[in-house]
This record gives structure tokens, C-alpha cells and sequence, in this order.
């Protein structure tokens, strides 16, 4: 600081100004243990040899051999055909359910409201061994039909979680100006209030693709034995021996995911107004 | 109640709107309580009353967004009581405008049509007329989010008008926008409604507005309608205590009515002439406007009365002085600035005066 100018706020409280250096260190120590093993996982898929701790030269073998794998192929399909009908599914019922709990004022609704919330604070472990009990005790098959149903159930909430706030911030007017248009109750939703939760809809369909997608627990207890989902059939591969194969699938999902959460962030700039992930993004 | 004077429309004619004895109870409280209402067709329909009285809730019942819980709602004769908003031919312009984002202004004004299937050519003509009606062009693609206050209010009236609906209802379409703006608005809606030719039904707090654009008012009070008439009947002769505060300023002061003239307490007893509905010695209100207060050349066999002048407020084309009668009984008169035009003319605070009325001008109401 220039020291014949006098310090702009001069009346500013002692110490404000030093360097945090104890909260930089544990900042700095905090991303590297967390992002170190994924760094490494990123850096070995592209590893030329076989090798996971000496980095002998860039290639795409890995990639390519995972291209050339049918049983990874078919888990990453099943996964992808698992969070496709999941999303749709739980973006179907949560905004049903939001609609709903919005507009009955009862105490019935109240209830439902609450139960709703139940999903979202168990441990995912206590639903999939729940799931697999209920299939087991139905006699129904394990397959990917199963580990469809499962994460609906599970995913609802959070859809619904994420509509609420925006079904109540509705102007309830806005539904009944359409129907004094002419518009019957179900045209009012369609060409009126959907649109206008359309941001908030794509956003939370992004979040349970990509949650879904990577989802390992409940899809770990409700597949049936082939093919299983891609993350259960890694689990599955690690244990007999790590395939540098795993290291690009794991490059190949984290690209992905990342991809979506960023789609699901930018989504409601894209409409130019707010209502998609606010709960998430903190706006 | 029925309509003594309903410009626009012969007598006998059906009326747009009835109201046949509507009542609307939430949670065991009346809201509006025992309506009896005829609107004639053409005609410019003002709810006026303080918030809270049940304006809204009368309108959402014409416009079948509330059910009565009783009596009925008539359509040009046609009972609609249990029939859903979009099978009714009234369309609604919200106090909160209720556009839809969404869609650009075109597509707004275009709802209407497009749910009754009008053809895709007729729709684009209509909507470009009520366009340019409502002084939007230019606009037609904007998103409303990207509109003024009095942009969006003209959207929102051409989405409804453009259906030619046989009624619109207004709720507060004003509220929300500026004075200026306002009375500019206040103009053109009048224009507008003059130019389609379709019954208004308008909601207002704001007497004002329900003076300069009705054809009549029907002024309410916690649910139910105080009185209902022309403009000048709900101005000139108030029948309550209520309306008669309620529209305008007005002087009304407590007394007993005798031989002719109501007494005040402790005070001069003010001349009113004969009223046969009035028993003698009961205890009433005398209300006369300000502007109806004479403080000079007065005319011929006009009651005269003394009083201090206490405050005088200066107000531009008027002056308003604050006079008392009596201890603790005080009147405005309001006073044209065309008469006094200088300053020393003007009377000071002290001075006493006389003032005058025409007994005509004196309403009498009893408690
Ligand atoms: N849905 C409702 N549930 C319960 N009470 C209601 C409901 N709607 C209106 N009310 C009550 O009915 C009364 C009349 O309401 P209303 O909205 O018709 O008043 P208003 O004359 O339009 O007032 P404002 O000028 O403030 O808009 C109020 O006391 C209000 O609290
Ligand atoms: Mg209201």
C-alpha cells in the first residue's frame, strides 16, 4: 500500500485484512484428497500400458477396449434404458404429486407432504434391501424392469421436492384466466402450467438421469444377473482384478455426469428466468 | 334492486347479468350476503367499495370461478349457477393481469380463439385488430415479462375482449398502474367500451374512477349492496350514512331533526325544510358536500349560519376551509379559486363567517 495515502476506510476492525492461511490449507487439503483419486482414475484411463501407478505414455486403448467389450456395452445400454424410463417416470408422478400436494390444502395433503419426504432420509441401503424383499416376496424376477420400479419410487421426491416450491409460486389466477379462455381443466394444465414449470421439469428430469445413471445401491439389489447396470457390473469387475478398462468407463461416466448437472444448472438461463434447480444451486 | 335508468338498453330487455339472491359463505362467515343485481346490456357496471367487501368474490361468481353457496346467476336470462368458466360467455380481465408468460402478446390475445377453434386466418385478423384497439403494435411478439404495467393491463384486456364476449369483467384492471397512467387508462377503457358495445362489469375501490366511467355504481359494504344507482343518485343523494362517507368528502354531523331543521349538539340548528320520511325528534345525520357550502353572494332565501374559521388548505383551482359551528362540530367548504383570486381576499384562520346552502343540498339520514 502506498504509504503517503491514507488507508481508504481507516476505521476497518484489526485483522480482517490477514490471509486466512489456516482455512487456504484446509481448502487445499480438502480438494486434493477429494479430487486426487479421481485426477488419478482420469489420468490412468489414458495410461498407455497396463499399469496403475506408473503413467508410461498417452493412448486410447483402454477406450477403445471398452468399445470392443459387449458385456460393459450392454450394462452401460441397460443403464442408459434404466435412466431414461426412471426419469420419465418420476418427472411423470413428482410433478403429479407437487401439483397435487399444492393444491389440496386439506389435511390430507399435509400428510402426503410429509410422507413424501420419508424417501428422501432413508438410508438408500434400507430401500434396496426393502425393494429386494418386496420383489423376492411378490416372486417376481430381478431384471432391469425391477431396478426401474425401484428408482422411480425413489426418485420421485426428489422431482417432487424440486416442483413444489415453483407449483406454489404459481400464480393461481394465470390456470383460471386460461379457462376463462375457453380452456377445459386438463387444456389449462397442458398449454398453461406446465409450460410454465417447464424449467424447473427439465432440470430435475437432467438431475435423475444423472443420479439414476450412476446410482449403485438400489440398483446393486434389485438387478437381476445379466446384464446389470454399468456401475453394479464395474463393482462386479473390480473384484476379480482392476482393468485399466474400468479407469476410462469411470472417465466416461464422470464427463457425462458432469455434462448433465451443468445442463440442469443452465437450464432455467436458457429460458431467460428462474426455476430450475434453485433448491441445488442456492439462487 | 332494478334498474331505474339503463342507458343503452330498452327496459324490458333481458338483463346481461342477474344476480337472483347470491350469497357466498367461506368458513361460516358471509362474504356476500343476499345479492340482488341487474345489469343491463351495454351497460358500464361499477362495484365500488372499501377492501374487503366482497367485490371480487361477486365477480368470480359471475364469472363461475366461485360457486354461491346461494341464489343464482343468470346470463342474458339463461341460469349459469353450476356451469364451469369455460362455458360461460364472460371473459375476465384479473387484477393480477394473469398473462401467460409463455406466450408472446399475439399468442396471448389468440388463446381465447384457439380454444374455440376459430379458423387460423380469422384468428390472425382479430387478433391484429384488437391489437391495434388496445395501442399495442408493434408488440405483438414481445414476451409480456418484457412489457410496462399499462402494456401488459392493454394485453390483458384485448385476450378478453378479443373473444366478443356478451360480459367482461374487470377486477381492479387499474390498481396496479400510476395516477397518469391511470387516468389515461380510465379514458380509453371508457373509449373502448363505448367502441365494442360489450357490458362491463368493474370493480374498483376507488370512487373516482367508479364516477368518471360508470354508466351506474352499485356501492358495497360488507357484502352487500348499500345502494345502487347513476353516479349523480349515489354522489348527489346518498341513501346511508355509509355511501354518503364513502364517495367523496363529506360533512356529516349528528343532530336531531325538528320543526324543519336538525339541531345540532350544543350548536346552531341547521335549516332542511320539510321531510316526511323523518319522525320528529329522531336523531339523524345532515350531510352536505363542501362544494355545496356558500361562503359569499348568496342567494335569496338560502339558510344562513355562522362559524369560525379554523384551518385554511390551499389546493391549486380550490381552497378548502375547515369552519366551526359549534364546539367540536366542524365542517369543510370548499371554495373555487376562480372567486378569490388573491391572496388577502382569502380568509385567515379566526375569522368569522357566514355560510349558506340551498336546503336541497342538506341530506337527511336517519340512524
Ligand atoms: N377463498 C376464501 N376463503 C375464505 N375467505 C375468503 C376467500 N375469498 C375471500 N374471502 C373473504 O371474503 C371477504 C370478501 O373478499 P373479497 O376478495 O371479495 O373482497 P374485495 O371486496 O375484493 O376486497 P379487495 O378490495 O381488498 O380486493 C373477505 O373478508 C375475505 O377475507
Ligand atoms: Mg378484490
Amino acid at each position: 500500500m502506498n504509504p503517503t495515502a491514507p488507508p481508504p476506510r481507516p476505521r476497518r476492525r484489526r485483522g480482517q485484512r490477514r490471509r486466512p492461511v489456516f482455512a487456504i490449507a484446509v481448502t487445499v487439503v480438502f480438494f486434493v484428497l477429494l479430487y486426487l483419486p479421481i485426477a488419478m482414475v482420469v489420468l490412468f484411463s489414458f495410461n498407455a500400458q497396463k499399469s496403475l501407478t506408473i503413467f508410461k505414455g498417452f493412448s486410447l486403448r483402454w477406450y477403445e477396449a471398452f468399445f470392443h467389450d459387449s458385456v460393459l456395452l450392454g450394462s452401460l445400454g441397460m443403464s442408459l434404458e434404466v435412466s431414461l424410463v426412471a426419469m420419465l417416470g418420476s418427472v411423470v408422478l413428482g410433478v403429479a404429486l407437487a401439483l397435487g400436494l399444492v393444491r389440496n390444502k386439506g389435511r390430507l395433503g399435509a400428510y402426503a407432504g410429509l410422507i413424501m419426504m420419508v424417501p428422501l432420509i432413508t438410508p438408500e441401503i434400507v430401500t434396496g434391501v426393502a425393494s429386494l424383499l418386496l420383489f423376492k416376496g411378490l416372486g417376481v424376477t430381478l431384471n432391469s424392469g425391477t431396478v426401474m420400479i425401484a428408482e422411480i419410487t425413489f426418485s420421485i421426491s426428489y422431482v417432487t421436492v424440486i416442483l413444489r416450491s415453483r407449483v406454489a409460486a404459481l400464480n393461481p389466477e394465470v390456470e383460471e384466466a386460461a379457462m376463462d379462455l375457453g380452456a377445459t381443466r386438463w387444456q389449462a394444465l397442458r398449454l398453461v402450467t406446465l409450460p410454465a414449470l417447464l424449467p424447473a421439469i427439465l432440470a430435475s428430469a437432467v438431475l435423475i438421469f444423472a443420479l439414476v445413471f450412476d446410482d449403485f445401491v438400489l440398483a446393486y439389489f434389485t438387478t437381476g444377473v445379466d446384464p446389470q447396470p454399468l456401475a453394479v457390473r464395474i463393482y462386479s469387475a473390480i473384484r476379480f482384478g482392476v482393468e485399466p478398462t474400468i479407469n476410462a468407463v469411470g472417465t466416461l461416466m464422470l464427463a457425462g455426469s458432469i455434462t448433465l448437472i451443468g445442463l440442469a444448472l443452465a437450464i432455467p438461463r436458457l429460458f431467460g428466468r428462474r426455476g430450475g434447480l434453485d433448491l441445488i444451486s442456492g439462487e | 334492486m332494478t334498474p331505474t335508468t339503463a342507458p343503452s338498453a330498452a327496459p324490458e330487455a333481458v338483463p346481461a347479468v342477474r344476480l337472483d339472491h347470491v350469497g357466498k359463505e367461506f368458513n361460516g362467515s358471509h362474504a356476500v350476503h343476499d345479492l340482488c343485481l341487474d345489469i343491463a346490456p351495454g351497460e358500464f357496471f361499477s362495484l365500488l367499495g372499501p377492501s374487503g367487501c366482497g367485490k371480487t368474490t361477486t365477480l368470480r361468481m359471475i364469472g363461475g370461478f366461485a360457486d354461491p353457496t346461494e341464489g343464482a346467476v343468470l346470463l342474458s336470462g339463461e341460469d349459469v349457477t353450476s356451469l364451469p368458466p369455460n362455458k360461460r360467455n364472460v371473459n375476465t380481465v384479473f387484477q393480477s393481469y394473469a398473462l401467460f408468460d409463455h406466450l408472446s402478446v399475439a399468442d396471448n390475445i389468440a388463446f381465447g380463439l384457439k380454444r374455440k377453434g376459430v379458423p387460423k386466418a380469422e384468428i390472425r385478423e382479430r387478433v391484429g385488430a384488437m391489437v391495434d384497439l388496445v395501442q399495442l403494435g408493434g408488440m405483438a411478439e414481445r414476451k409480456p415479462r418484457t412489457l410496462s404495467g399499462g402494456q401488459r393491463q392493454r394485453v390483458a384486456l384485448a385476450r378478453a375482449l378479443v373473444n366478443r364476449p356478451a360480459v367482461l369483467l374487470l377486477d381492479e384492471p387499474l390498481a396496479a398502474l400510476d395516477l397518469k397512467l391511470r387516468r389515461q387508462m380510465q379514458v380509453e377503457l371508457k373509449q373502448i367500451q363505448r367502441e365494442v358495445g360489450i357490458t362491463f362489469v368493474f370493480v374498483t375501490h376507488d370512487q373516482d374512477e367508479a364516477l368518471t366511467m360508470s354508466d351506474r355504481v352499485a356501492v358495497m359494504n360488507g357484502g352487500r349492496v348499500e345502494q345502487c344507482g347513476t353516479p349523480e343518485d349515489v354522489y348527489e343523494r346518498p341513501e346511508s350514512r355509509f355511501v354518503a362517507a364513502f364517495m367523496g368528502t363529506s360533512n356529516l354531523v349528528g343532530g336531531v331533526f325538528r320543526d324543519g331543521a336538525v339541531h345540532l349538539d350544543g350548536g346552531p340548528a341547521l335549516p332542511v325544510g320539510p321531510r316526511p320520511g323523518i319522525a320528529e325528534g329522531s336523531a339523524v345525520d345532515v350531510s352536505i358536500r363542501p362544494e355545496k357550502i356558500w361562503l359569499s353572494d348568496f342567494e335569496p332565501g338560502m339558510p344562513v349560519v355562522n362559524g369560525v374559521i379554523r384551518e385554511t388548505v390551499y389546493s391549486g383551482p380550490t381552497t378548502t376551509y375547515l369552519i366551526e359551528l359549534a364546539p367540536g362540530v366542524t365542517v369543510a367548504a370548499l371554495e373555487q379559486n376562480t372567486a378569490r383570486a388573491r391572496m388577502e381576499d382569502r380568509w385567515a384562520g379566526g375569522e368569522t363567517v357566514e355560510l349558506a346552502y340551498d336546503p336541497e343540498h342538506a341530506l337527511v339520514l336517519s340512524h
